[in-house]
């Protein structure tokens, strides 16, 4: 297998830095002690030991988004609107570090949102920048105590949505090509050959949820008392939407730049927020917490999977890290299943 | 289920709205106007096409844009209409608009409801406030094609006299002796022709047969849920029983989350349901 040295990862990244921008796990300035996917430039320390707070899904969904500009202008003939669409022309973006989990949550909204023409509606923005992301990913050895990817068929062995897969060995990584275009990168003379074993790959924890899909439709469903009880102590903040590598929702808002100019916009949104599906009349059919955590979890384990095909989690346990009232999913999930 | 295209332009750009420009606006009620707009794409103009119950989203570039009923009958081929209720930021600023202002519009969204299915079947309307938009234009298509219909029935309901909406059409209807149409306010005045009392109620006294029937309603949620009650008591069985859903919307396209119904998207399912669809779905209204 080709293998790279710890101490040479830095020029591998410069490599790759001649293909487009490299995002890898990073520790900010002014953000110490917090692992996050950022712009890497040469001389820049990545973070391969440590999670990443936050998804990389802003590579393919950024937080916001330009999707088209405006202006009126006053002819002879009246007033007249212009509209013109976002650039969508880009070159590769490299990420580089990503998990199993952050590489597979890809395909997971691949099923969505980059169908072939025909199929479905296209996501034009999120299907130029798909198209363009190159994935290296770094196979986890050891999870921590709110992963659960192992739930999934081939746990930390996945290499969906992955272009390269590197396997800590030695003292470096192991590389494994697992597209067209991870075979062009094992082509940079970069690497060496190495006869070391690839590591045994953590097993994280098990939650078993292919019995929802129907229950969540069902007796779940009309069971808000259950949901009461779960969700008493969430506080309806949006910060396990967000921190998400599937969850997509998403506003759309126009802003004005002058008085006749001016940009429609889309940004991130949040199931779990009471404005999301509030209605004109003040009618809103997801009025409680109680209502919105099921519909996270509906979404998750049974709508989508049930539309789509592929559950929308992959039990990178983002969510179970960073709630600020210690609400886990995967609580949720074994409870719903004893039920 | 759904008819929206799914491949060319719209299928790529989905998000991108075409561009319209307001030809006509008619004062309807205190609140709501309606606007019959014209794509600036005379190519378009022409070969646009929908069905009754299909919704578009009509726009002001700097407010945003929202969900409408077409209002129009398909066989409108010089405009396309919306009747807009204003209730919030960019049905102020449609409600703005005079003629020659620039609209967008994405359209035609959503599915319709299944007139082909419809054929040789009497049909009962039941319509109440802004709900009669995506009636108006099943109730025109209707008598575009009359003979492909048995009995016609229109119960129109309005809160007062003067929240009575498509009054030139009230007009042809009740005059064209062709269609059964009544209008109901809830409460009445000197002048008031029609019936009064509430919808349930009127519905109740016709006592339509559900013989070769289907029932359409669309309104206020608590005015289609005693229609609903009335209709069930009168032996409508759910799969003759149509009405729409509304949700809040933003893309229109199934992609940005927040008008599903447990795993059904009102803005690419629908709007248009059966009762028994409905049945079927989670109980999340
Ligand atoms: C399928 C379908 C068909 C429809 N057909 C018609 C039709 O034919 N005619 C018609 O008139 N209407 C129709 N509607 C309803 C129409 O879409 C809404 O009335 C319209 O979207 C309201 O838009 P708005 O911008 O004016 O309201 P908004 O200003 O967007 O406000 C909507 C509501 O959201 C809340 N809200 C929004 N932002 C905030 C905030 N920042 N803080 C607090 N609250 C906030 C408010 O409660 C407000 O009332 C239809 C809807 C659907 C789904
Ligand atoms: S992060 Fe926790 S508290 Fe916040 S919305 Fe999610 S579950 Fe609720
Ligand atoms: S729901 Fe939680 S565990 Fe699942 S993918 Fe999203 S953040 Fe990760
Ligand atoms: S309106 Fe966006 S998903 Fe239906």
């Amino acid at each position: 297998m080709k293998f790279i040295a710890s101490d040479r990862i830095d020029g591998l990244l410069e490599r790759l830095g001649e293909r487009g921008p490299v995002w890898a796990p990073r520790e900010p300035e002014g953000a110490a002690g917090t692992v996050l996917f950022a712009p890497w430039r040469p001389g820049d320390a990545v973070e391969l030991d440590r999670f990443t707070t936050l998804s990389a899904k802003k590579l393919v969904l950024p937080a916001s988004e330009k999707l088209l500009s405006f202006s009126y202008s006053l002819t002879p003939e009246g007033e007249a609107l212009d509209i013109t669409g976002a650039d969508q022309g880009r070159g590769d973006t490299v990420l580089f570090g990503a998990r199993v989990c952050d590489a597979r949550a890809f395909t997971v909204l691949d099923a969505l949102l980059a169908l072939p023409p025909g199929e479905s509606y296209q996501d034009p923005g999120y299907r130029s920048r798909r198209r363009n992301l190159l994935v290296i990913t770094l196979a986890c050895t050891a999870g921590d105590a709110a992963c659960f990817c192992s739930s999934w068929k081939e746990g930390t062995a996945s290499t969906q949505g992955s272009d390269l897969m590197l396997y800590p060995a030695g003292e470096g990584y192991l590389a494994r090509s697992v597209s067209p275009r991870g075979e062009e990168l094992l082509a940079l003379d970069i690497w060496e050959d190495s006869d070391l074993e690839p590591p045994e790959l953590a097993v994280t924890d098990r939650v078993p949820f292919e019995a929802l899909e129907a229950k969540l439709v069902g007796s779940l469903f009309s069971d808000l008392d259950f949901w009461r009880e779960l969700t008493a102590k969430c506080v309806s903040c949006g910060y396990c939407t967000y921190t998400c590598p599937t969850c997509y929702c998403f506003d759309m808002y126009d802003e004005m730049s002058s008085s006749r100019d001016g940009e429609r916009c889309r940004s991130w949104d949040a199931c779990m927020f009471y404005l999301y599906t509030l209605e004109t009349s003040g009618h809103n059919p997801r009025p409680t917490i109680a209502h919105r955590y099921r519909n996270r979890i509906g979404h998750k384990f049974s709508y989508y999977p049930a539309n789509q095909g592929p559950v929308l989690c992959t039990g990178c346990g983002r969510c179970i890290r960073g709630c600020p009232v210690g609400l886990d999913i995967r609580d949720v999930l074994r409870a719903a299943g004893e039920r | 289920m759904s008819t929206i295209p799914r491949q060319g332009k719209k299928a790529l750009e989905p998000l991108r709205p075409e561009k319209a420009t307001v030809v006509d606006v008619i004062r309807e009620t205190h609140n709501i106007k309606s606007l019959r707009v014209v794509f600036d794409d005379e190519e378009l103009m022409t070969s646009f096409t929908f069905q009754p119950g299909q919704v578009g989203q009509l726009g002001v570039m700097g407010a945003g844009e929202s969900t409408f009923a077409i209002a129009s009958p398909p066989s409108q081929r010089e405009y396309i209409q919306f009747s807009v209720m204003k209730t919030g930021v960019v049905t102020t600023a449609i409600h703005e608009l005079a003629v020659g202002d620039r609209v967008t519009v994405r359209a035609p969204m959503g599915n319709h409801f299944p007139v082909d299915r419809w054929q040789g079947k009497n049909v009962l309307v039941i319509g109440g406030g802004i709900g009669m938009a995506p009636l108006r234009s099943l109730f025109l298509h209707m008598m575009d094609h009359r003979e492909e219909y048995g009995h016609l029935q229109l119960i129109y309901g309005a809160r007062t006299p003067s929240d009575i909406c498509y009054r030139d059409d009230c007009r042809d209807w009740k005059q064209c002796g062709d269609v059964d149409f009544i209008t109901t306010i809830d409460t009445g005045n000197q002048d008031w022709e029609g019936r009064v009392g509430l919808v349930p109620a009127v519905l109740e006294e016709e006592e339509p047969s559900p013989e070769n029937n289907i029932a359409v309603t669309c309104g206020p949620p608590v005015m289609i849920k005693f229609v609903l009650e009335s209709l069930g008591k009168m032996g409508f069985r759910d799969e003759q029983i149509y009405t729409t859903l509304e949700r809040r919307m933003k893309c229109g396209i199934g992609l940005c989350g927040r008008c599903n119904v447990g795993p059904r998207y009102v803005c690419t399912d629908g709007p248009v349901f059966s009762l028994k669809e409905l049945g079927e779905l989670p109980d999340e209204m």
